[in-house]
């Protein structure tokens, strides 16, 4: 049994190849930028002395990395429609995926939070730089710069996850792909072109995040050395 | 690792790929008879065609015209669990021998794979809440419509591009009767079965069929080129349409009968 491979016959639809590419990554750009907000801020209230926000922290980064993204986004687009909130699917995809990644992005910010060294703290305390300046410059931009590939890592995983949303009815590359196969039986072409898509966007995220990081971190920028 | 290690690695792996590339036989029917086993692709998640039951043993009308046609050959029965975009794929890729999944006969799909003769119907409609007002194609323009990724009922509706209608697509058949229990979406676009169910699981929603959309023959399908395999599950077909079989099994699971010529 031979293979036959059709490509032009599938690629002639790269129009809606093109429109799922674009709709993944603007879900995984929102959702990042979402996320990273949602996900340091989880990190700072875990680490504070509120036990009730602390404990609120923890229960909300440990439910979300102990359940499957399809749960979660199943629970959020149908749960929400039951309490009579109906958004489109887009939104719900959003925000699913950023309530997802925030959680990732807590675990990895307080890894970067944990490893400064307290007299270094200590030291801009010493210099009388005030809370606001102390954690800006002292706290947070370290730690950011630590973490920067493990979350850069989990932005692009999170990209790829997204393919799960063509569940819920939104029109992502997968979806498109599952349609385009199901109308043109050519199930291996489709599949073998959004596979080259995804690794397109996964190396155009990542060149994004390089850049951004050539942005972010003029230290590393001058020196090339990690902190 | 030594060379002529080496060397016998290479040639056992040029052997197997060998093995995998010819093809095992040229008539799928032999191959069915020969293995004492049929593969038979089907949706279990579309009630009540496929579905499983409280002990999740698969049960539905598509599942027990696979179990008559198994037990009638005498043969072992293999479900291929699919979805209703990957059904034909999972016999063109050899992963089944044949389709029993609400597969409706359309030119499309006749370019791929062959048909037998039909051994069901599926009426398809739009179906909405019976509280709607919804009675004709204009009343559904702002309306969003559910429907399952691939199926003839999308198909049917995204050709539609003059009528401007707002689809949203779900993988299956289970997620679109949720978004339709949950109020996701406010019709859907599938078969008349289907759409009675979704009142059945949310009595504050019940839908109703409002446009007909078409009636499908539901046929059996199976890889182009296999005219044995087709005569025999045609003469198969044919002879449990007349002794009501086939007509038993839809009325026991769609509480409608077959049409008057397949009733026996």
């Amino acid at each position: 049994m031979g293979i036959q491979l059709d490509f032009p016959a599938v690629l002639e639809r790269w129009p809606s190849f093109l429109g799922g590419a674009a709709l993944t990554l603007e879900l995984a750009a929102l959702a990042t930028m979402f996320g990273a907000l949602l996900g340091t801020l989880a990190a700072v209230g875990r680490g504070t002395h509120n036990a009730l926000i602390a404990g609120a922290c923890k229960v909300y980064v440990e439910t979300i990395r102990n359940t499957p993204l399809l749960v979660q986004i199943f629970l959020v687009y149908f749960g929400l429609a039951s309490l009579g909130l109906k958004f489109s699917a887009f939104t719900v995809a959003v925000a699913a995926l950023t309530i997802n990644v925030g959680a990732y992005t807590a675990e990895i910010m307080r890894a970067g939070f944990e490893a400064i060294p307290r007299g270094q703290i200590e030291a801009a305390e010493g210099l009388a730089l005030s809370r606001v300046q102390i954690y800006w410059h002292i706290i947070l931009l370290p730690a950011v710069e630590r973490v920067y590939p493990a979350l850069t890592s989990q932005f692009v995983l999170l990209m790829l996850a997204s393919s799960v949303c063509s569940q819920i009815s939104a029109e992502e590359l997968t979806a498109i792909a599952n349609y385009i196969q199901s109308d043109t039986y050519r199930a291996f072409e489709t599949y073998i072109i959004v596979a080259v898509l995804y690794v397109i966007l996964s190396l155009v995220m990542r060149a994004g995040f390089w850049g951004l990081g050539l942005v972010l971190f003029p230290r590393r920028r001058r020196l090339g050395t990690p902190l | 690792m030594t060379n002529r290690k080496l060397l016998g690695a290479a040639v056992s792996l040029c052997c197997f790929m060998m093995m995998a590339a010819t093809p095992a036989s040229a008539d799928l029917l032999d191959d069915i008879m020969k293995a004492k086993k049929i593969r038979i692709s089907t949706d279990l998640a579309i009630p009540p065609s496929g579905m499983m039951d409280a002990s999740m043993k698969p049960t539905g009308s598509d599942v027990e015209v696979a179990q008559l046609l198994a037990k009638d050959w005498g043969l072992e029965l293999e479900f291929v669990q699919t979805t209703g975009a990957t059904r034909i794929p999972n016999v063109l890729t050899g992963k089944a021998d044949i389709i029993i999944s609400t597969l409706s006969v359309t030119p499309e799909r006749a370019k791929v794979i062959d048909f037998t003769n039909r051994y069901a119907t599926l009426q398809s409609d739009i179906g909405c809440m019976k509280s709607s007002s919804v009675k004709g194609w204009p009343d559904v323009k702002d309306k969003s419509i559910g429907v399952s990724r691939g199926t003839t009922q999308d198909t049917t509706l995204s050709n539609m591009k003059d009528k401007d209608l707002k689809i949203a697509r779900f993988d299956d058949d289970a997620t679109m009767v949720t978004a339709a229990v949950s109020g996701q979406v406010d019709c859907v676009g599938s078969s008349a079965t289907i759409i009675n169910q979704i009142g059945v699981k949310n009595p504050a929603r019940v839908f109703e069929s409002r446009i007909p959309l078409a009636t499908f023959d539901l046929a059996i399908g199976l890889k182009k080129g296999e005219p044995r395999l087709m005569d025999k599950l045609n003469a198969w077909i044919a002879e449990n349409i007349k002794n009501g079989k086939l007509n038993a099994i839809y009325k026991k699971f769609h509480g409608v009968e077959l049409p008057l010529d397949m009733r026996g």
